[in-house]
């Protein structure tokens, strides 16, 4: 395809474009992002389900007294039930701080800021069409997505915002710093921004796992690749943007030849964004 | 350290010791510290203040991490004050003296080399060796304080020096002992045998027990107390013990004889005395009599500003109490100068009351055996005593000494100069009034030694500063208690090395002994063989005393106990004397005058001090824990002062007295608790030593304010409620 | 069961603060703090008709601590012997059982950073022995026992001879510190020192009053909002998705 024969905005498929694109598969997620969100995943479901049988007051608790009992009866003692709490914790703010660290101008910058977080115009309205879809009240047509669309952005948005907080209160109280004041508020706010993540974990575990039109998204979280097709429909403006950069990298490597897979680059440093040839 | 390896330490120290097999303490795992280790526990005695409380030192790897009672010691039972029970904040004190300390700079400005002991003791000896040979020994002046003392005791007798004195003698209880001696042919001692647990009524004047806190005396009071004996608090000040008298008299301070005297009066008239006690025991009832007649309560009232009615119904109290009544006879008694006469008025009084020897009143003491080296005769010092006792003061105790007049002598070089001053165990900046006059006095010596566990502040007038180990790392002298109901004998013993450098006192005498060729006069290579000997006569091991801390003996503490022959009094009568022919055979008061004391000026107040629960002397300032609770003294004034001061509470001022002398900036109690004609301090603050970090500058030093004494002509016993002070003027 | 007691009696006790330093020693508390303090009255009257009386505070065990209920990660809690006691394995130091407590008996340790406060000895209980403010009491003026033992001293103390408890009409939580002393002295000491309301500190009550109820709002309505959108999607029929 040339440049000019990329279309602006999606058009009917034939069956067999359709069935092509279907099979070629388009590198989405690098294998540490993968990794990554494994890790993440398992880490929230542990320190959220240990983080609420700690709460144990009364007045605070927000789990039920037979589930305290069955965590604490599995860890022996609430000592240990804190101590694992802290020490995974630990570990996973030393992940992401490694992956913040050495991966600050690809994943942090490059990935995250401009790819997962920026709102655009179609964004915004994307999220009003979805949530009418929803709820059955509009037939409209959504907007077209980059490589995220907007409801993974708005939950990225909402993690990233507390992700610190929680990591911060988090060491606060492990180590009990400052004054017991500082540790009180740091107790409150990491409650409160663990549980705005809940909920929106809430729809991304439900977008991901259950929703079907989501399916091959999930499973590139595994494989870190989507069919074209699936790009093409849910995510135009990233296909597009693709075929672009690629049609461009044709052009100077003349006689190109045909587009190919995108590979996985071999170094760890590799850039999961950029098609390859 | 075990209780082997300080046997084992001890017996390298000297040859051929007697091994003495370890013995197995009990063990027990600890409470606050560690999970598993093994903790021994070492019975030992506490020197916090002086009272001789038994202690357990709970040992973990060799560092003592407790200390607490020892439940089987005869006199605290297991109670220990907050001063003991911080005892482990003295050994760790970071600003213990660590080397010998040797002086580089001029006399006063503090700077000092570290030197060896080798070289310490060797520059000692060499030094009183040449004072020996130019001056006489008598030259030399030792000021001890504290059972570790007596080893530095027997070495300057052996040097051939008759000039020792303890501050506790002329600035303590001197004229009490001097006084009782007077009436009852013995004094009191320390503990002080007041049957306070078994009283029903109890009489303190100026006793502030419970602010001065002895364990012991503590728990008979309190037990007295909640088994109903009523009270009598005589105080300027609402002590802790006059809010719980069912009598406070707010005397106006230095009238007490007069008191005393209207309480004789009323107990004669009113016919309230035990008539036949008197009549066996006592001599001199009817000069007495005649003697109190005029001092009636009206004549009393106007003295003391307390009314008459007060007076008798308390003299009442103490009639029908009787002879249940412990008038407690005070221990730090040098206040107006007139104190071994006021100290015979309260022993007349305990007598009238048919109290000494009897239950709730003063009990007597039980002799225990005890077994003396067989030691080479002390040299016979050409000259007297230069402190003046048995002399200018004529009953002064010559084996206590009069420190001041130990101080007068070397200002002045009469009767003979001073050169050289030892000083162990006592601060004496802040344990002796006048201290300009003492620095001024040390400007004359030619030698000034310092043995203590702190750098206290006369260190740096010192030229040689020995360290010494604390009690926890020590062996002293066993202490003997006669005068309590069950007596004992109680050992110190080390519970740990001595930290630093620092030596015990037997080893530094003993050592300083051998470079003066007097080692004969400690017959013994070890501690062990020191206590073995003693205890000889007891029937007591050493071995079993250093195990239970202590040892008691049956006591017979009341003349019931005795056959009525050993009834006796050890006055030149027999008797109980009312009337000293003593006193009268030397020109004094035979029966004792109420002296009105000296007025302040218009605009000062009379300087009145006590102690607090949890400090001792000026020597626990320094702790951590104790410091923690109470880390600067407040200056108590009336509210109507505090209002003509134009001060309020918790401002810091500075205290001026009539001399000029200023104190330290001290934060303003106001409080109705106290007379409007007298400001209180608690003593041992406002210390100058900056080696002590935690003490420097803390409060106002009562001490420093003390530029006037009134001293006791019998006795020598300085009295220092007679400095006034005022705001300074900013 | 036990039910411990403590009794101090005000009418012996001198304040000498034997118990403080023992007790600080027992449990190697930094200095500056304590788990026991002892204090005298405000005078009351005026020259010379006073009135004073030193007065031992420490934890009074409550039998309704309202301190338990603030403490997020339920560190402190009652033992079987009514003893409150702070498991430090999990006390995070947030400080709101301090505020909670009418008696000012608890404090943060500054070298735990974790609060800390009387339990009665317990790990001395356990041994047989009695707490060591107890034992170091140089008036004898501290009592120590079994409430539920009818034969104990303390036993004696409270329901023959009347000890008190400090409690107030408003702050009634049911302490197990009593005290003996003259009426006019237990008066000074309760109207000098009454126990406190106790306290949520700001941070516990926005999170049990805002954050709690916000969080369970969020989630229940993501929930709820998952749980509509899933049955649309089921009525609709997944053909609808599907390429």
């Amino acid at each position: 395809m040339r440049s000019d024969a990329i279309p602006l905005a999606p058009v009917p498929l034939t069956a067999d474009e359709a069935e092509t694109m279907l099979q070629r598969q388009i590198k989405k997620h690098h294998v540490a992002i993968i990794l990554l969100h494994w890790f993440n995943a398992a880490t929230w479901i542990l320190e959220v389900a240990t983080g609420a049988a700690l709460i144990s007051s009364r007045l605070f608790r927000v789990a039920p007294d037979w589930y305290l009992a069955i965590v604490n009866g599995l860890f022996g003692t609430r000592g240990n039930l804190l101590r694992f709490h802290v020490a995974l914790g630990l570990v996973w703010i030393g992940v992401f701080l490694v992956y913040g660290i050495f991966g600050f101008r690809t994943y942090l910058r490059g990935e995250v800021l401009k790819k997962e977080i920026a709102l655009d115009r179609d964004d915004v309205r994307w999220l009003v069409v979805r949530a009418l879809r929803i709820l059955g009240r509009s037939d409209e047509a959504l907007p077209l997505q980059g490589v995220y669309n907007a409801g993974q952005k708005l939950f990225s948005m909402v993690v990233y915002a507390m992700l610190p907080v929680v990591m911060v209160t988090g060491v606060i109280m492990a180590f009990r710093l400052f004054s017991p004041w500082v540790v009180g508020w740091a107790v409150v706010l990491h409650f409160g921004a663990v549980g705005a993540v809940v909920a929106g974990l809430v729809i991304h575990v439900y977008m991901g796992a259950v929703f079907p039109e989501e399916k091959p998204a999930f499973f590139s979280m595994f494989t870190g690749s989507v069919n074209e097709l699936f790009a093409y429909n849910h995510h135009f403006k990233w296909w597009r943007e693709m075929k672009t950069e690629q049609l461009a990298w044709d052009r100077q490597r003349e006689p190109a030849a045909e587009i190919a897979r995108p590979e996985t680059p071999a170094g760890g440093e590799g850039d999961a964004q950029e098609p390859s040839t | 350290m075990t209780r082997r390896r300080f046997l084992g330490t001890a017996a390298t120290l000297g040859a051929g010791a007697v091994a003495v097999p370890a013995v197995a303490s009990p063990t027990v795992h600890p409470p606050g510290w560690s999970g598993t280790a093994r903790v021994e526990k070492i019975a030992t005695t506490c020197e916090m203040c002086f009272w001789r409380c038994g202690v357990l030192a709970s040992v973990e790897g060799g560092k003592v991490v407790r200390v607490e009672g020892n439940p089987d010691h005869p006199q605290n039972q297991g109670r220990l004050c907050a001063r003991g029970n911080a005892g482990t904040g003295l050994l760790h004190d970071p600003d213990r003296l660590k080397t010998p300390l040797l002086r580089v700079g001029e006399r006063g400005e503090g700077r000092f080399k570290p030197v060896s002991w080798d070289e310490a003791l060797d520059f000692l000896a060499g030094r009183l060796v040449k004072l020996r040979d130019e001056h006489g020994p008598e030259s030399v002046a030792f000021f001890p304080h504290g059972n570790g003392a007596r080893f530095f005791a027997t070495l300057m007798r052996a040097y051939g020096t008759p000039n020792s004195a303890e501050p506790s003698f002329a600035q303590c209880r001197g004229p009490r002992e001097v006084g009782y001696s007077l009436t009852f042919g013995q004094g009191l001692g320390s503990p002080e045998p007041v049957d306070l647990e078994e009283a029903r009524l109890v009489v303190l004047i100026g006793s502030h027990l419970g602010e001065n806190v002895f364990t012991s005396q503590i728990t008979a009071f309190a037990t007295g107390l909640a088994r109903g004996a009523k009270l009598i608090a005589v105080d300027p000040r609402f002590s802790l013990a006059a809010s719980k008298a069912d009598w406070w008299l707010p005397i106006r301070p230095g009238t007490d004889i007069a008191l005393l005297l209207a309480w004789m009066n009323v107990l004669i008239a009113e016919d309230l005395c035990d008539k036949e006690y008197l009549k066996t025991y006592a001599s001199g009832f009817d000069r007495l009599a005649n003697h109190v007649r005029e001092f009636t309560p009206e004549w009393a009232e106007a003295i003391t500003e307390i009314p008459a009615a007060k007076i008798r119904e308390t003299a009442r109290a103490m009639g029908k109490a009787k002879p249940a009544v412990a008038v407690h006879p005070g221990r730090h008694v040098t206040w107006y100068g007139d104190d071994t006469q006021r100290a015979r008025a309260m022993a007349i009084l305990t007598a009238l009351l048919g109290s000494w020897g009897r239950k709730g009143g003063i009990f007597l003491p039980t002799p225990i055996p005890r077994g003396s080296f067989d030691l080479p005769d002390f040299p016979e010092p050409k000259r007297g005593r230069a402190d003046g006792a048995g002399k200018r003061f004529p009953l002064a105790i010559e084996e206590l000494g009069v420190t001041n007049g130990l101080i007068d002598a070397t200002l002045s070089g009469d009767p003979y100069p001073i050169k050289a001053w030892i000083v162990y165990g006592q601060n004496m900046l802040e344990s002796i009034p006048q201290p300009a006059r003492t620095v001024e006095a040390i400007g004359k010596l030619d030698l000034m030694v310092v043995v203590d566990v702190l750098p206290v502040e006369q260190i740096k007038y010192a030229d040689l500063v020995l360290p010494e180990a604390t009690y926890l790392e020590r062996y002293d002298p066993p202490t003997i208690v006669e005068s309590a109901k069950r007596p004992f004998i109680a050992v110190r013993s080390p519970a740990c090395e001595p930290l630093y450098e620092s030596k015990p006192g037997w080893w530094i005498a003993k050592e300083l002994a051998k470079r003066l060729k007097l080692e004969a006069f400690f017959p013994w290579d070890t501690p062990e063989q020191h206590l073995e000997k003693i205890l000889k006569p007891t029937g007591f091991g050493a071995r079993e005393l250093l195990n239970r801390g202590a040892v008691a003996f049956p006591g017979k503490p009341y003349l019931e106990d005795r056959a009525p022959v050993d009834r006796t009094f050890d006055t030149a009568s027999g008797k109980i004397e009312l009337y000293s022919e003593a006193l009268a055979k030397i020109g004094a008061d035979p029966l004792p005058r109420y002296t009105p004391p000296v007025e302040p000026p218009k605009g000062f107040f009379r300087l009145i001090y006590g102690r607090a629960p949890v400090h001792s002397f000026a020597r626990s300032q320094n702790n951590e824990a104790l410091d923690a609770l109470m880390s600067e003294n407040e200056v108590w004034l009336a509210t109507s002062v505090a209002r003509d001061w134009g001060v309020t509470e918790g401002q810091r001022i500075v205290l001026e007295n009539v001399e000029g002398v200023k104190s330290s900036p001290v934060r303003v109690k106001v409080t109705e608790g106290i007379r409007s004609d007298c400001a209180y301090l608690v003593h041992g603050f406002g210390q100058q030593s900056r080696a002590l970090r935690r003490a420097f500058g803390r409060g106002a030093s009562d001490n420093s304010l003390m530029s006037r004494v009134s001293v006791d002509p019998l006795t020598g016993g300085t009295g220092m409620r007679v400095n006034f002070v005022r705001a300074a003027r900013a | 069961m036990a039910r411990y007691a403590m009794v101090t009696d005000l009418r012996k006790c001198v304040a000498c603060q034997a118990c403080t330093v023992a007790c600080s020693a027992e449990w190697a508390v930094p200095a500056g703090h304590a788990r026991t303090h002892v204090r005298t009255t405000p005078l009351a009257g005026s020259f010379p008709n006073l009135t004073s009386s030193p007065v031992v505070g420490q934890c009074n065990q409550c039998d309704h601590p309202p301190c338990v209920e603030p403490c997020p990660s339920g560190a402190t809690y009652q033992d079987a012997g009514g003893i409150v006691r702070v498991d430090t394995d999990v006390c995070i130091g947030c400080g709101f059982c301090v505020d909670a407590c009418p008696y000012e008996a608890r404090f943060i340790n500054p070298r735990t950073k974790k609060v800390d406060k009387c339990d009665f000895c317990r790990p001395r209980i356990e041994r047989g022995e009695v707490p060591a403010c107890v034992a170091t009491c140089t008036a004898h003026a501290k009592y120590f026992g079994d409430l539920e033992d009818r034969n104990s001293e303390v036993s004696r103390l409270v329901f023959r001879d009347g000890a008190r408890r400090m409690e107030t009409r408003t702050v009634a939580v049911g302490p197990n510190v009593f005290y003996l002393g003259r009426p006019e002295h237990l008066d000074l000491v309760l109207s000098s020192y009454p126990p406190r309301p106790p306290r949520l500190l700001t941070a516990g009550a926005a999170w049990t009053r805002l954050l709690k109820p916000l969080v369970l709002a969020m989630v229940g309505m993501t929930f709820a909002g998952q749980a509509v959108a899933f049955f649309t999607q089921l009525h609709k029929g997944e053909g609808d998705f599907e390429e």
